[in-house]
């Protein structure tokens, strides 16, 4: 029994992909995890978010007690009397509802708000760092990204060629096959073979695709995590920009505060107690505008962003569904795809 | 050179600032303070963690009170909200260890390990409080209805001075129709009234001799001692850096302020326009008290005469009358802590007001 020379060497060979091998499974498992990332970073800017509502709810108020002073001192809200004014004033002070001003020192008071705002705006401020170093690991992570992103593609190469040189021997099977007389010992072991080729070329052209799809969904995956790493990079320095104005503010106003509320306890000053307020007004003005600012922000980027992402999860279960019903019809026409993928390579 | 940037407000920069922060601690040592005055190491406390914040770039720059040359209510508060928000921050951040192995990976995380140096450092410490009151149970006699306090408020005074006011006070129970202290169930704990509490706060600028007679008065209230502490005014002269000019404390007040304005100016040039001049140091410690106790009505204060002494003719008359009703006497005095360059301004001051205080050395 002696049928036309195939070589069949090209069976036998070890195809040289790089990493651990790639299924279904496995790759829905290697993008959960690398996902496992920008959800921890989204966990971190939804806390930020909670934080900034209770920071920009307590600067409210305290924004509210320093306009009552000025407002008070400048005469416009004292319109059920001297008494009332002061009583009014005093029932925007935490525990003092009920007193009559000469019970408190305003110099005591001022010098509380005082140190009440400067922790607020640290406490804004200690975020920056934060952002930044979830920013670098953010960055970090679109290294690794792109460390997956060429390594698919290059396997995806190596499946390539390998399909193209399965479809060459697969056609002179066919050729040696015709040569034979159909029924014979050597037809049935020339079909043997052919199905030997089918079953590679089923595994390789899975593979083709498998790595395909993961170079497309890491190449999302980087394009999410780039946002991301954007988002946080800009609010770190919204941040810093605001937080950096308002201690300064805090910062000069602070001998002006002492010096008025000293002032003020000797009954004295009106006027300029009215001016220095202003001043810490200003600050805590200019940081509620920026955390108000950033309400916005989060609502309108931070929502997006997560959108996006469910949406493209979505996306990926439904390739890996259809990946899973592995009829015949859809193998076949994977590799076929697969062979028009190659020779279209191979050909360019 | 020490630029005034607001009201009574001072900047010092990299090399003066951390120069200012050395000496001014080594001279709280040198002063030997007693619980007459603020807590000179929780003072102390508050400037190393300054000198820390200095050092690893968290902030830039010192405000200092320049009628007074001490930190200001800024200065203060910055370590103290550092102090609160410390915990949390190192929780955020992390292992140090792992912020130290991305060193090389972004100029971030060599920020990220100062910070954590700096926040662990507030472990357990005591920071100089910008205001502090407490009450002290000395004694209580509920048989004769009477409760015997001490009263210490630590604060930063509008003045720009840090100091500590003690009172010392009994209070009969029968005679109370508004009590200044109410003492707890427990008969051990105490607490001011706020009326009372602010009182005292807003008199603590005040002489004693004055506080004495503003309590005294109250109803139900014999005050027994009434004793101030006071850290400040320090002079400083802080050479420039690089050809820079140098910094020296730039608004002090009242005799010091002259004396030290002539010192600034004194020959071969003006030691203001002067680079290469040796740092120099200068800090008061005063006391102030008004008590039963007192044998000797006088001030050894060169900075401070007695209130009756300040008194024109015909007030004195009145005040006379007033002191006759009230059973204590007055002691003023202050000690100094110089460098060598300006020890004589310091004996020149006792001099001149005849006077004989301790002065040391600070090298």
């Amino acid at each position: 029994m002696s049928g036309p020379k195939v070589d069949l060497e090209i069976l036998n060979r070890h195809v040289a992909y790089t990493g651990e091998g790639i299924s279904v499974q496995s790759l829905e498992t290697d993008i959960q995890q690398e996902r496992a990332v920008q959800d921890n970073k989204i966990g971190e800017l939804k806390e930020l978010r909670d934080r900034n509502v209770n920071v920009q709810k307590a600067m409210a108020e305290e924004l509210k007690k320093l306009r009552r002073f000025s407002d008070y001192l400048n005469g416009t809200a004292t319109r059920g009397g001297l008494m009332a004014g002061f009583k009014e004033l005093l029932s925007y002070i935490p525990g003092l509802n009920g007193l009559v001003l000469s019970q408190r020192s305003i110099e005591e008071l001022l010098k509380q708000q005082y140190h009440l705002s400067a922790k607020r705006v640290k406490e804004a401020a200690e975020y920056v760092d934060t952002l930044k170093k979830s920013e670098q690991d953010l960055y970090q992570e679109i290294d690794r990204i792109n460390e997956k992103i060429v390594e698919m593609a290059k396997n995806e190469r190596e499946a390539l060629n390998y399909v193209l040189e399965l479809k060459r021997l697969q056609q002179e099977l066919a050729d040696a096959e015709q040569a034979v007389e159909a029924g014979s010992v050597e037809a049935r072991d020339i079909q043997a073979k052919r199905d030997k080729v089918y079953a590679k070329l089923a595994e390789h052209s899975t593979n083709v695709q498998l790595y395909g799809s993961a170079e497309e969904r890491y190449a999302l995956l980087k394009e999410s995590t780039r946002k991301l790493g954007e988002t946080i990079r800009n609010l770190g320095q919204d941040i810093q920009q605001y937080t950096t104005a308002a201690s300064i503010k805090l910062d000069m106003a602070s001998a002006q505060i002492q010096a008025i509320g000293r002032a003020a306890d000797s009954s004295v000053v009106m006027l300029e107690m009215k001016r220095s307020l202003d001043v810490m007004s200003e600050s805590m003005n200019v940081t509620t505008q920026f955390v108000s600012d950033t309400q916005v922000f989060f609502r309108s980027n931070l929502d997006t962003l997560i959108n996006d992402l469910n949406t493209f999860d979505e996306s990926t279960s439904a390739l890996l569904d259809e990946n899973l019903k592995t009829s015949k019809e859809i193998e076949q026409r994977r590799i076929a795809r697969a062979i028009e993928k190659a020779t279209a390579e191979a050909a360019g | 050179m020490g630029e005034l940037v607001t009201l009574h407000t001072q900047e010092l920069l990299g090399a003066q600032a951390r120069g200012y922060l050395d000496r001014v601690h080594r001279a709280l040592r040198a002063a030997r303070l007693n619980n007459t005055f603020p807590d000179r190491r929780r003072l102390q406390c508050s400037l190393e963690l300054l000198g820390h914040a200095l050092d690893g770039g968290i902030y830039e720059e010192l405000y200092l009170d320049s009628r007074t040359g001490l930190p200001n209510l800024a200065t203060l508060t910055r370590v103290l909200t550092d102090q609160e928000v410390a915990q949390d921050s190192l929780t955020r951040m992390g292992e140090r260890d792992e912020l130290e192995a991305r060193l090389e990976e972004a100029e971030v995380f060599g920020r990220l390990v100062d910070k954590h140096d700096y926040y662990q450092r507030f472990q357990g410490r005591e920071l100089a409080p910008v205001d502090d009151q407490r009450v002290l149970l000395r004694r209580h006699d509920p048989s004769a209805g009477e409760a015997a306090f001490r009263i210490e408020l630590t604060k930063l005074d509008g003045s720009g001075l840090y100091l500590r006011l003690t009172i010392e006070l009994t209070q009969v129970a029968k005679l109370w129709r508004r009590r200044a202290i109410d003492l707890e169930d427990d008969g051990e704990t105490a607490a001011a009234s706020l009326a009372f509490r602010s009182t005292i706060y807003r008199c603590a600028h005040l002489d004693a001799e004055t506080i004495f007679v503003r309590l005294h008065g109250i109803e139900g209230v014999a005050v027994e001692r009434v004793q101030r502490g006071i850290i400040g005014p320090a002079l400083y002269f802080l050479p420039g850096e690089d050809h820079g000019l140098p910094a020296f404390t730039a608004e002090p007040e009242g005799t010091l302020g002259d004396a030290w304005r002539r010192w600034l100016q004194q020959d071969p040039e003006p030691r203001a326009e002067v680079q290469a001049e040796p740092a120099e140091l200068l800090m008061s410690f005063a006391t102030d008290s008004a008590a039963i106790d007192v044998r000797e009505e006088r001030s050894n204060d060169p900075l401070s005469a007695l209130l009756t002494d300040r008194l024109q003719t015909s007030e004195r008359a009145r005040y006379g009358a007033l002191r006759e009703r009230y059973p204590f006497r007055v002691f003023k005095d202050r000690k100094f802590v110089a460098t060598r360059g300006l020890k004589p301004l310091a004996r020149a001051l006792c001099e001149r007001a005849n006077t004989r205080n301790l002065i040391y050395d600070l090298r």
